[in-house]
């Protein structure tokens, strides 16, 4: 009984979901990135990479069974700092992701929804703000703040929401006079409950589809970032790796540059078939194709 | 129609045998030193001249009053235009130098007839007032400054005026007669000598200078032994032999352990030994180390990502190459790396934690890690090569890694108030922001943490670390010196009290007793009573460790079996024209590339 009531009213989430799971490439890229969250997790709270600093070997010891990834100048563990390195890259691209949703959202629904001179007013500071070349903003940021996570947290947050208020405000524009919101605004509901129980349900797919691309791009920033000498101090992160292969590649040390490599190929790699399955599940536009 | 095709023919046949006759005639009988250098040339103006690069080129064709005797260590000074040593008054502060006769300037259109006249000692004040000259900013004023009576005034006058007026006399630079040039300076200076050896003050025409203008940078006539017409920015300078250079021979008195080596064989030989020197600018070291192995250059200073493949177990050459019957030469470079405490701040005041932090520091690993295993560990201030270095000596808290070196670190890090290092605040680590420091960094980290030091590793750029020295934010910094000048007073400065930043010393370190010895030893000329007052400080900056002393790097140089006479020198400016070119072996061994 129940289960055919479902059927009859399946939601966009359902719809959605229902999709995605179809979809095997985007299941087992959805299970690599939770691979990658749980690794990271996991090394976060210590139980694995914890001992990235030790040595466990001669210096440059190529690959072999007890080491897959070989060892590093120090001779430390080229696996062990790929695994820290997956905690650095997964806690910026989540973190990153999450502010500039924030803001993104919050600028672009207010200034779509009260149009006006706050819709002037937000534009105008966004288009100046992009005006600004994106690295060097990221650089007066790291240099303001000093070094450190919480710095490249900030300064990938705060450089990545200009794409997100565009669209939302595009979206919430297009929506605000469609009849489900002017039947809200008849049965009493205010700005407030118009915009974020009406309007933001319907345009959420694009800042789920843009929360996956935003991740991976906070991810290959913080990799550059790091390969300039202006991202994590004191700590492996896969752009310290390959800064320090550009030396070492001369001498024939190729695991470093590899681990890394691999390790941020597969994840963002995942994490963009992911993105494109997501917009193929949620667009209203895309169902049925 | 036929007798044109014959005529062509003709002409074609005529201008390929020139073509074969010539570069025939190039490969057996011209001797041409090929070099390579790894930096674009600024220009062949002394003036201008503030770079490695650019100083040994200028050096090619302009001389200087002194010079580097070429087969001596310690580096020692020489007369070269000079007509022997200077004679110096009592007070030590006028020095009076005889010029050489019968010098001549080269060929050019500048001087009449277009007959390179002969040099005189006016010439000299003419070009160190051209240095001092504020309108034309040169590049080594420096040298100079606060040193000459006058000079800085005759400076800071003309820097208001339009143009300077070179018949303005200064009282400290004077032709007293045609050949005799007077220097009367402001207070003692003994290096100063070493100054009248740097490019800087190499002689110069006033008639070409005025000739040319602004193009002088790119007209260089001099009074040396090669000959450069025009200099064009291109990535290949031609010089040719200097015909009429004065005779001036290879030395044949030195070093024994030189003459030891073979460096005499050409004793007596008029100078410069080949015809023409091609500089070939390569800035990339792979196509510097390729043209290298093919035989086109004739040494060049092994690229550190190709030392394994070259000197396979870091002292000797790998086979392929000694079969080409290349030799390495290893030289030490007059230098020290080190990480320098702020002594602005009250914890590094304590000598005992200093003692123990150099003691955890494994120097013989970094030296492993970062050179090859090619460097020497610095056991003071002062490199060895120069007066000031105690040969033998061991200074007692260096580490090398071992458990008693770790022990005793611990010991002292608890005499000294911080058992275990409890109680310590993070210490912060600045180094500039390229891969191998940051690694150093990172060493540094870990050879702290053994005895529970925690160090927080900071990457900067090159400007901004220098910033944060002069504005002492820092705790510990990483950071390398190289010679000025061969003598340990260059060194020694780097701990004098009164130069701390934004003077040499960045450290800020200040020790009353180093101070008094320091400023005592300044003004005096060299002699064994100097070099004990050298050797005191040296003493006392091992023992006091007012920084973690680093290495003393090496250079390793691969030379062709052909080139005679080259050794890697600190002061290159100059060596051209001792070398020589062996052709009958070069035809043999370049069978073998």
């Amino acid at each position: 009984m129940s289960e055919t009531k479902t059927q009859k009213s399946k939601s966009l989430w359902q719809h959605a979901f229902s999709e995605l799971t179809r979809d095997k490439l985007a299941m087992l890229c959805l299970t690599v990135v939770i691979v990658y969250a749980i690794s990271a997790i996991a090394s976060a709270l210590g139980f694995i990479g914890a001992d990235w600093a030790k040595e466990v070997g001669p210096s440059y010891a190529p690959p072999s069974g007890d080491h897959i990834f070989g060892l590093d100048i120090f001779g430390r563990s080229v696996f062990d700092k790929m695994v820290k390195g997956t905690e650095v890259a997964m806690s910026i691209g989540l973190v990153t992701a999450l502010i500039s949703m924030v803001i993104g959202v919050t600028l672009g629904a207010t200034a779509g929804y009260f149009g006006g001179k706050i819709d002037e007013f937000i534009v105008w500071f966004y288009t100046t703000f992009t005006s600004i070349p994106y690295i060097m903003l990221l650089v007066a940021i790291t240099f303001i703040l000093g070094k450190g996570l919480v710095a490249i947290y900030l300064a990938l947050g705060l450089t990545s929401w200009v794409g997100l208020c565009r669209l939302i405000r595009g979206e919430v524009i297009r929506h605000k006079d469609r009849e489900y919101v002017h039947a809200a605004a008849a049965i009493g509901g205010g700005d407030f409950r118009k915009l974020f129980l009406h309007i933001l349900p319907n345009v959420l797919h694009i800042v789920i589809i843009n929360f996956s691309l935003q991740f991976q791009t906070a991810i290959k920033a913080e990799v550059i970032l790091s390969f300039l000498g202006l991202g994590v101090q004191g700590r492996p992160s896969w752009g310290t790796m390959i800064d320090d292969a550009k030396l070492e590649l001369a001498r024939g040390v190729w695991w470093q540059l590899a681990a890394a490599t691999l390790a941020m190929w597969i994840v963002v790699l995942s994490l963009n078939i992911l993105g494109d399955a997501l917009r193929d599940a949620l667009d209203p536009k895309l169902k049925g194709k | 129609m036929k007798k044109i095709k014959i005529f062509q023919t003709l002409i074609i046949g005529l201008l390929l045998a020139t073509v074969v006759s010539c570069t025939k005639k190039t490969a057996s009988n011209e001797s041409v030193l090929n070099l390579a250098v790894s930096s674009k040339v600024k220009g062949m103006d002394p003036i201008y001249s503030n770079d490695r690069y650019s100083s040994n080129e200028v050096a090619r064709v302009y001389e200087g009053l002194l010079e580097y005797h070429y087969l001596k260590r310690p580096y020692t000074l020489k007369p070269n235009l000079a007509d022997g040593m200077p004679t110096v008054s009592a007070d030590g502060l006028t020095y009076t130098f005889q010029i050489k006769k019968g010098v001549m300037f080269h060929d050019d259109a500048a001087f009449t007839n277009g007959k390179g006249r002969e040099l005189v000692a006016e010439d000299f004040v003419y070009s160190i007032k051209r240095l001092a000259d504020p309108k034309l900013q040169g590049l080594g004023y420096w040298l100079l400054d606060g040193k000459i009576i006058g000079l800085d005034e005759w400076r800071a006058k003309y820097a208001e005026l339009p143009k300077a007026d070179y018949t303005d006399e200064v009282a400290g630079l004077k032709a007293t007669g045609k050949y005799t040039l007077q220097f009367k300076l402001k207070k003692s200076f003994p290096q100063f000598l070493y100054s009248l050896a740097m490019p800087f003050t190499f002689a110069v025409a006033k008639e070409v200078v005025e000739k040319y203008g602004e193009e002088f940078l790119n007209h260089p006539v001099g009074t040396g032994p090669f000959l450069l017409p025009r200099f064009e920015q291109s990535n290949k300078i031609t010089y040719t032999k200097n015909k009429a250079f004065r005779e001036k021979k290879y030395p044949c008195d030195g070093s024994p352990e030189l003459k030891a080596q073979g460096y005499m064989a050409d004793c007596g030989k008029i100078l410069p030994l080949t015809d023409k020197i091609v500089v070939n600018i390569i800035v990339e070291s792979q196509p510097r180390w390729l043209n290298f192995q093919k035989g086109k250059v004739e040494y060049i200073s092994v690229p550190k990502d190709n030392f394994e493949a070259a000197i396979p177990d870091a002292k000797n050459l790998d086979p392929k190459f000694v079969e080409k019957g290349v030799r390495l030469s290893v030289t030490p470079s007059l230098d020290v790396t080190y990480t320098a405490y702020n002594h602005d701040k009250k914890l590094f005041n304590n000598v005992k934690l200093r003692q123990a932090m150099s003691l955890a520091y494994n120097v013989e690993e970094s030296n492993k890690l970062f050179y090859n295993n090619t460097a020497m560990p610095a056991q003071s201030v002062v490199p060895p090569g120069i007066a000031g270095h105690i040969p033998n000596y061991k200074n007692p808290y260096r580490g090398s890694g071992t458990p008693a070196n770790i022990e005793a670190a611990k010991k002292l890090l608890a005499e000294a108030g911080y058992p275990n290092g409890e109680g310590l605040p993070e210490i912060s680590y600045d180094c500039p922001s390229s891969t191998t420091s940051r690694q150093t960094g990172e060493f540094f980290k870990k050879q702290m943490a053994q005895i529970g030091i925690k160090i927080n590793v900071i990457t900067n750029p090159w400007p901004e670390l220098q910033k944060k020295i002069t504005n002492r934010n820092v705790d510990l910094y990483g950071i390398a010196w190289g010679a000025d000048y061969p003598d340990a007073e260059n060194f020694l400065q780097l701990l004098y009290g009164p130069n701390r930043s934004p003077g040499a010393n960045g450290s800020g370190y200040n020790n009353p007793e180093f101070n008094k010895l320091f400023a005592s030893s300044a003004t005096m000329q060299d002699s064994p009573e100097r070099t004990a007052l050298y050797e005191k400080m040296y003493r006392i900056a091992a023992e006091e460790m007012p920084w973690i002393y680093g290495v003393h790097r090496q250079s390793y140089t691969v030379v062709n079996g052909w080139l005679k006479n080259y050794m890697s020198t600190d002061f290159e400016a100059g060596q051209g024209s001792y070398l020589r070119i062996d052709l009958d072996q070069k035809k043999k061994l370049l069978e073998k590339f």
